[in-house]
């Protein structure tokens, strides 16, 4: 018998891993840097249409960073198959920390947006590594209640947070301050960052670090009988998530410069959101946030527009699609796609 | 010390509430392996439709039962029919389907009553109750009497009726269930049902205690779940105790630590227990485990 | 003989056309406030004080001899003020902004108004940093967070310690308010200027507005036997104490509630008699006397003309007055330019009992009106009565068993 950990020891079990581990993942390096630049180059043609429509490059601002959030979020949430509610803390603590050294000690946002990230992803490993003995709506209700405690600390504490009243960061344009007159040019920003994650993505789509997460997915069981280290394959894609949604965090921060805890720690704005945009683009897909950023977003502010007099009605049709898309939709648009494709090729 | 005997029977009649809101939701999370987060709007709807019953049919609230329980009952076989049915296998779908439903429900009451407060008048001095010297409120012990009867009726409904032995065999094994006959998808609506229909007692009772608005019902659905966590996901008499055990936490740290921070104390306690303990008090062992396994 | 009279005519008619064309070039007023979301009837009870002051002026013959629009833009949080913003900026080139129910989205929304150099009049957020954090395009002619504590310190010596019997320093005082940050603002601005009176409050405590239970608070209360319990929060834990305080049989012998409390909500839910002497700090209402309040029977009346219910909530009268004062200062600079607004209201000197609600004009550095106060209602057998101050009661109005035996 294969010891737990003999993936790469020669074992049969282990040769067959790797057999489909091949199988499964191995694409032509070129193809994967093909596809994801023609995928951005799409991505980038809103942004060259609306260029002067200041109203649409806010909502595209806004697509480019939920998109990105939403790819963060798919990490654990999508290949992990961990459905976190805690992501929004993230995002909080990353916008929260380089704005309270912005504001104290004038430090660039460019220099803390990292080192927030990597504080934030330490916390947040040590906070899942625990957390992660539980399965599926467990791991639910869990990172929901740390949601919670989140909001009431940020509430609570004035020096760290700037308490209930919040934050509000002066604007002073400059590129060091990650502060811009125009609208342009957050949006060029929102963009790289949802580049970043995508590429992020991408990589570990490819390595074997997705793999394990795609195995953990489908049968956590299997894949730890098999001899992935499951504790620390989720562990990895929690602290990478978390980094990169703690970036998203500094972003933000520096775009709508005014923070407090109801804009940052809102379940329904924030938390599921960003598990909400993955679903509908295709969960566990590496375009499925992306395309679901660029359905919902736009979409929820036209509803909201035309149905703007009667209050919640935007949400009541948010609410029903995803309904919907949970029961009919489940592989998300890029799903449906591929299934549209697959049909269209099968028929002689 | 007369603090703290005020304090014990605050926690208690508290305890009462969370313990009427949690015991439907675990009642279908223990057989139905459903976690429903739109469980507090359900609640919500509840209690808008005692609202309706009193202003339409001048029903008293607590009348109101009557009308609503059934009502919701029927809500909830439609719930599990067209929502939870067709995603039982997939409880990741189940958990956006849920968040979709509570959107959904949320935001079309809101639509309905255009943000308005409502409420029920209050009946004035009527309401108060001196027992041993402690104050009370009439609304707040029929609360607590409410959540013990309900308990009690239904450990009786589940031990000694066909239909509750059927549900607790669905709960066990529910392949060995179904080869003995029990049609598994009609306890599962049935359940649903029953435990939307006690949460709906739940609505009854605090709709003349609270001043309505649409998001009302979160203000409670997390209290729900660090019960029914704390008590043992499936387990009755384990959301019982545990919403009495929360109620009493709760009032206490708010007396004698913070009351800013009492949601926070016992949040930490309900992520403690999840760590430490997760099957809860009264949950068989591993039970937080079975949820998501196909019952082969 | 004829030919003349119809050359008349016809001049007539030209100098008319002539008239009209010359208006023809309205000034565009972008109106953010929260029209969807759960605090949407708020937000057009907002619009709908500015609309009836935009009505009442452009039958005067409008602002600068032009006609006044007001285009409406929806926001409930920062994200989409930003935007609406900018929509409104651009797309329809607005004049300049007003609003807002919201203090985040008119923070948010002031922020993005100053990238287009476009004024940004502020009639009702309450915030104190709106105003202190040195916008240069932000005026606010309604209370803000300290007018509330102002009034509320006003009302303890000259109202309410005398009812007592006692002397303001000797009152005991324990402040209640909820934790986020419309409550904690007023309350560390109402206690320190509390402290600064030598009245040091007995407690202060928070509590979160979404509470299901506030017994523990009461009981706190209890412990610390205040003279004067003071709430700032919203309805749902304002009712909530209210209730709370009758179940434990505890009867405070005073109780004012700042910002909230005196709406009809707030009588359905706990009852005439609970409510009986507490006393309220808000918004001025429509029924006050024209000595102090010229005009707000004016405004009930053209309210209830165009939109044929009664006003939904005492806001909209003081959007109402702060419409107005906007046009008097617009008329003043003789121009929408921020800059030039902002010098003519700092030149603007007008008396309380000026505008319907009994306010003045008079902004200070951080182009805050300062003559921009609350009153005090006190609930008598179900009814909220104007009693303080002085002015603003009507005759034969006193305080009502206060403080309870």
């Amino acid at each position: 018998m294969s010891s737990i950990s003999g993936i790469s020891n020669g074992s049969p079990a282990a040769t067959d891993m790797q057999r489909l581990r091949r199988a499964a993942v191995h694409e032509p390096f070129g193809r994967i840097v093909g596809k994801y630049l023609f995928g951005l180059s799409l991505a980038l043609v809103p942004f060259g249409l609306l260029f002067n429509d200041y109203y649409s490059i806010n909502i595209l601002t806004f697509v480019y960073l939920m998109a990105g959030l939403a790819c963060a979020w798919n990490i654990i949430g999508g290949f992990g198959g961990q459905f976190s509610l805690a992501h929004g803390v993230f995002f909080a603590a990353g916008a929260y920390i380089p704005a309270q050294f912005y504001l104290k000690y004038g430090v660039s946002p460019w220099l803390t947006a990292p080192a927030a990230a990597a504080v934030v992803a330490t916390a947040a490993v040590l906070i899942s590594w625990p957390t992660f003995r539980l399965r599926g709506p467990f791991f639910a209700i869990a990172t929901m209640a740390l949601n919670e405690v989140a909001a009431v600390l940020a509430n609570y504490s004035d020096s760290l947070t700037g308490g209930a009243r919040g934050l509000l960061i002066p604007f002073k344009a400059s590129f060091s301050h990650m502060i811009f007159v125009e609208r342009w040019k957050y949006c060029a920003l929102m963009f790289a960052f949802m580049a970043l994650t995508l590429a992020v993505v991408v990589v570990i789509r490819q390595s074997r670090l997705g793999y394990y997460l795609l195995a953990v997915r489908e049968d956590e069981d299997s894949a730890r009988a098999s001899g992935v280290n499951v504790l620390a394959v989720k562990l990895w894609g929690m602290g990478i998530s978390a980094a990169l949604t703690s970036v998203g965090g500094t972003l933000f921060a520096m775009f709508i410069r005014f923070l407090d805890p109801p804009t940052l720690l809102s379940l329904p704005d924030i938390g599921v959101k960003f598990a909400l945009l993955s679903l509908i683009g295709g969960i566990g897909t590496v375009w499925g946030p992306v395309l679901g950023a660029f359905f919902i977003i736009p979409a929820e502010n036209f509803i909201r527009a035309s149905l703007g007099g009667l209050p919640g009605a935007h949400l009541v049709v948010l609410g029903l699609l995803l309904m919907l898309a949970a029961l009919f939709l489940k592989k998300g648009i890029v799903g449906a796609a591929a299934a549209l494709w697959r049909r269209v090729r099968a028929t002689p | 010390m007369e603090n703290l005997f005020t304090i014990l029977f605050i926690g208690l009649w508290l305890g009462g509430i969370y313990g009427l809101v949690s015991i439907g939701l675990t009642l279908i999370f223990g057989v139905i392996r459903i976690t429903n987060f739109a469980h507090g709007e359900v609640l919500m709807v509840g209690m808008y439709g005692t609202y309706l019953a009193y202003s339409w049919l001048g029903l008293n609230p607590y009348l109101a039962v009557v009308v609503v329980v059934p009502v919701m009952f029927v809500f909830g076989v439609l719930i599990q029919r067209v929502l939870m049915q067709p995603l039982l296998d997939e409880p990741l779908m189940q958990m956006f389907a849920s968040f979709g439903l509570l959107m959904f429900l949320q935001n079309l009451v809101l639509m309905l009553t255009r943000g308005a407060s409502l409420g029920i008048p209050s009946s004035g001095r009527a309401d108060n109750l001196s027992i041993a010297g402690i104050n009370l409120s009439l609304g707040h012990v029929l609360a607590f009497v409410a959540s013990t009867v309900i308990v009690i009726a239904l450990h009786f409904f589940l031990r000694h009726t066909m239909m509750g032995k059927a549900i607790r065999a669905v709960t066990q094994d529910k392949r060995a269930a179904a080869t003995m006959g029990i049609n598994v998808n009609r306890i599962y609506r049935l359940t649903f049902g029953l435990g939307t229909a006690i949460t709906g007692v739940a609505s009854v009772f605090l709709t003349p205690i609270y001043t309505l608005s649409p998001s009302i019902g979160g203000d409670f659905v997390l209290a729900a779940f660090a019960v029914v966590v704390l008590g043992g996901m499936g387990s009755i008499w384990g959301a019982y105790f545990a919403g009495l055990i929360i109620g009493v936490t709760e009032a206490a740290a708010g007396f004698y630590i913070d009351p800013a921070l009492k949601s926070a104390v016992w949040f930490l306690i309900f992520i403690i227990v999840l760590i430490v303990r997760p099957s809860g008090l009264l949950g068989t062992v591993g039970a937080e485990e079975v949820g998501l396994r196909e019952q082969h | 003989m004829r030919m003349h009279k119809w050359l008349f005519a016809l001049s007539t008619v030209c100098a008319l056309y002539s008239t009209a064309t010359l208006a023809a070039d309205p000034i565009k007023i972008g109106e953010i406030n929260p029209f969807s979301g759960p605090l949407a009837k708020y937000g057009l009870e907002l619009s709908r004080g500015h609309e009836l002051a935009i009505d009442e002026i452009n039958a005067k013959g409008g602002l600068l001899g032009r006609k006044v629009e007001m285009i409406t833009g929806d926001a409930t949080n920062p994200q989409q003020a930003i935007a609406t913003v900018d929509q409104l900026a651009n797309r329809d080139k607005v004049n300049l902004f007003s609003g807002t129910y919201m203090s985040p989205v008119s923070a948010a929304a002031s922020d993005a108004a100053q990238r287009y150099n476009l004024l940004y009049w502020e009639t009702i957020a309450t915030a104190q940093e709106l105003t202190e954090r040195g916008l240069p395009n932000f005026v606010r002619t309604g209370p803000n967070a300290a007018s509330y504590a102002i009034e509320a310190v006003a009302a303890i010596n000259n109202l309410i310690a005398g009812a007592y019997g006692k002397k303001p320093g000797d009152l005991k005082i324990w402040i209640e308010h909820e934790d986020l940050s419309f409550g904690t603002s007023i309350a560390d601005t109402l206690k320190t200027l509390l402290e600064k009176e030598g009245v040091k409050p007995i407690g202060v405590s928070a509590h979160s507005f979404k509470a299901i239970d506030l017994n523990d608070t009461v009981l706190r209360i209890k412990q610390g036997n205040p003279d004067l319990l003071i709430e700032i929060g919203y309805v749902p834990d304002g009712n909530l104490l209210l209730r709370n305080l009758r179940s434990q049989g505890y009867k405070i012998p005073g109780i004012m509630y700042l910002v909230t409390g005196d709406a009809p909500e707030t009588l359905e839910a706990v009852g005439a008699d609970a409510l009986e002497g507490l006393l309220v700090v808000s918004y001025p209402r429509t029924n006050l006397p024209n000595t102090f309040s010229p005009g707000g029977d004016h405004y009930l009346a053209a309210y209830r003309a165009k939109y044929k219910q009664e006003p939904a909530a005492t806001l909209g009268m003081t959007a109402y007055a702060g419409m107005q004062m906007l046009f008097d200062a617009v008329t003043a600079a003789n121009s929408t330019d921020p800059d030039k607004v902002r010098a003519a209201a700092a030149k603007m000197d007008k008396p309380l009992g000026s505008y319907p609600g009994g306010y003045g004009v008079k902004f200070d550095s951080n182009f805050q009106n300062t003559r921009a106060l609350p009153v005090v209602v006190q609930w008598q057998s179900g009814v909220p009565v104007t009693v303080f101050p002085k002015e603003a009661a009507s005759a034969g109005v006193a305080l009502k068993n206060f403080p309870r035996r």
